[in-house]
């Protein structure tokens, strides 16, 4: 595992992939130093200013203002941290929902695995848009109840696919060895499962940070997402949607920032897949 | 062959019953579960605490939950989902009048995927090998990181705002008529003779169109350039060679029909998401289907409404999982035995 994580990092797909990351984690923790204004503080004196070198640009609003005067640069960097939030928290419950049912019932199999094959099947009938946005009016708008929305719909994209990597994980020699040897079920799962199922796992991690920036953008897009205290590139974008022929900058720069954050997990998890995906490095090879 | 597509189709249907039938448990349990009142909506903010409780007699809030459910759906069966609390009109009939608008564009959408997903693929299976190859691929996961949402945004800035060449709100102008047949715009503009409401629909479904193919082809792309991959290992395709046959009659005669079945599965699991990528695109373009009635009705809380809608977004995507499941025995022979 050590050594295909040297050997991920040393390509460039995945060094490019971090740079970006990086660069998105950078803006969303220093939020506060690297803003030049608060990004909720209106300046209605000046709404809807073009960028700084456009012929009616003001220097002290570097990207322009949006409709309430509001700092377009500060409401970027603040939405990154928004962005970087939802990616991470709810990446991280979807993920353990989804891989602690997987190994249940991969590595129990029969009425286990049947009800929680059953159970995913229900639950990816629901297209995942209609479904955040379902739970999203139980839930309401913050960006506690975005994370939890995510989580809510995600779980099965890790669990399909974990599930069908434990099953061949289960029949292999090394495992039956654990259990004569004395290990308990749920030591064989962590000692000796988790740890060939991890490259795949972070793989999936990845990719699914990507699905959950582009929903937050949705869902603050439609007004059911972080709430209107917080900044947001969705709400960003709906903003600018209704001013796109008097300010056509507001709604490309968010769009640029979505697309960034999501081009960068994308190209981290297929980076990710090439290198610690043994099977296909291996044909690749 | 028409038999055995028959009975696969039945049994498939039958089989989405109970899954239909736990999803509408589930989404009228999710729904119940919230702190918001239907029989308190349904009134005006006027109203007393003994009108608001004997509302909730009438609507039947006062039984136990697994009773509720029970009614709902006999109710539900018979084409019943109840008003909507802010139309004030049948929650069916609001979604029969905007489903035909989606599906029109759904399948517009669908072919057009189709189309860059075929030719998309074909192309980079055909650069294999040369430098551009490398340069495809990133482009391809770039693609892959454009959403719908994403790409309907830059083609109304594109083509709508900057170059004045598409319309973007509405699904026809709105100085023209629109008559009302089918439900289905363009057929209806056809059938009734009108030329010039054919060409305005047209030009409105467009972008919205382009936003969901582009968006749902990469993937695709991908799976059918790495399926002509696998293919082009197997001996037939050596064989195929050594007859003296070309390039392009190997590519197209032989190695495309084996590859079509992988890209047919992920195709029919993409234009499921497809149907549903439909409601931000709706939004965006003020195209008025059903996505856009959903999102009207999630800001409302307009509960029967979204019941509704949300059930048949369920029954369309099992739909439509039904269908490229009975293609993919059409196309492989190999399943048509039993």
């Amino acid at each position: 595992m050590a050594g295909s994580l040297a050997h991920a990092l040393r390509s460039p797909r995945v060094l490019l992939a971090l740079a970006m990351v990086l660069g998105l984690g950078v803006c969303a923790i220093f939020a506060g130093f690297i803003a030049p204004h608060d990004p909720g503080e209106q300046n209605l004196l000046s709404i809807l200013t073009p960028p700084a070198w456009a012929p009616d640009g003001d220097p002290s609003f570097l990207l322009g203002t949006d409709s309430l005067g509001r700092d377009v640069l500060s409401r970027l960097i603040y939405g990154a941290r928004t962005a970087m939030l939802v990616a991470v928290f709810a990446s991280f419950g979807a993920m353990i929902i989804g891989t602690i049912l997987a190994h249940i019932a991969g590595y129990f199999g029969g009425a286990v695995d049947w009800i929680i094959g059953r159970l995913v099947d229900v639950w990816m009938s629901f297209p995942p848009v209609i479904l955040s946005l379902i739970l999203m009016v139980g839930l309401g708008v913050g960006l506690d109840r975005v994370i939890l929305a995510i989580v809510l719909v995600d779980w099965t994209r890790f669990c399909r696919v974990l599930r069908s990597e434990v099953l061949i994980v289960r029949r292999h020699d090394y495992v039956a060895a654990a259990r004569l040897l004395g290990f308990s079920h749920w030591q064989t799962i962590v000692r000796e499962i988790l740890p060939a199922t991890l490259p795949l796992l972070i793989t999936l991690f990845s990719l699914e940070m990507a699905i959950a920036v582009v929903v937050e953008a949705i869902l603050s897009f439609v007004g059911l997402g972080v709430g209107p205290n917080q900044a947001a590139w969705g709400q960003m974008i709906a903003d600018a949607r209704q001013y796109v022929y008097q300010s056509p900058w507001n709604l490309l720069l968010p769009i640029f920032a979505i697309f960034f954050a999501v081009a960068a997990f994308n190209l981290l998890g297929d980076g990710l897949r090439r290198t610690l995906d043994v099977r296909l490095a291996q044909a690749e090879r | 062959m028409l038999v055995i597509v028959a009975k696969l189709v039945a049994r498939r249907l039958l089989a989405a019953v109970p899954i239909l039938l736990v999803v509408s448990a589930l989404l009228f349990c999710v729904l119940r579960l919230l702190p918001v009142d239907p029989a308190a909506m349904s009134l005006p903010t006027t109203a007393t605490i003994a009108e608001i409780e004997a509302k909730r007699r009438e609507m039947g809030l006062d039984r136990p939950l697994p009773e509720q459910y029970l009614i709902w759906l006999s109710d539900a069966l018979h084409g019943n989902f109840g008003r909507s609390i802010q139309f004030g009109r049948e929650a069916g009939s609001l979604v029969a009048a905007t489903l035909p608008a989606t599906i029109q564009l759904a399948g517009a959408a669908m072919v057009l995927a189709a189309i860059f997903g075929l030719g998309g693929g074909l192309l980079l299976f055909h650069l294999r090998g040369t430098w551009f190859e490398a340069v495809t691929d990133i482009v391809s996961i770039l693609l892959l990181s454009i959403p719908e949402f994403l790409w309907g945004l830059i083609l109304l800035f594109v083509f709508g705002v900057a170059l004045h060449a598409l319309p973007f709100t509405g699904a026809v102008s709105p100085n023209l008529p629109q008559p009302h047949v089918t439900g289905f715009l363009l057929i209806d503009a056809l059938l009734v003779g009108r030329l010039d409401v054919f060409a305005s629909a047209f030009r409105h479904l467009i972008l919205p169109a382009l936003a969901l193919g582009l968006a749902f082809s990469p993937a695709i792309m991908r799976v059918l350039r790495s399926s002509l991959f696998d293919v082009y290992h197997e001996d037939y395709i050596q064989q195929a060679r050594l007859r003296g046959l070309s390039e392009r009659q190997i590519l197209l005669g032989h190695a495309l029909k084996n590859a079509a079945l992988p890209t047919l599965t992920l195709a029919g699991v993409q234009f499921g998401i497809l149907f549903s990528g439909t409601l931000l695109v709706e939004v965006i373009y003020s195209y008025p289907g059903m996505g856009n009635l959903m999102v009207d009705a999630v800001r409302n809380a307009d509960l029967p409404l979204i019941e509704a809608i949300g059930l048949t977004y369920c029954v369309a995507v099992l739909l439509i999982n039904t269908v490229v499941d009975s293609l993919y025995v059409v196309l492989n022979p190999k399943l048509r035995v039993r």
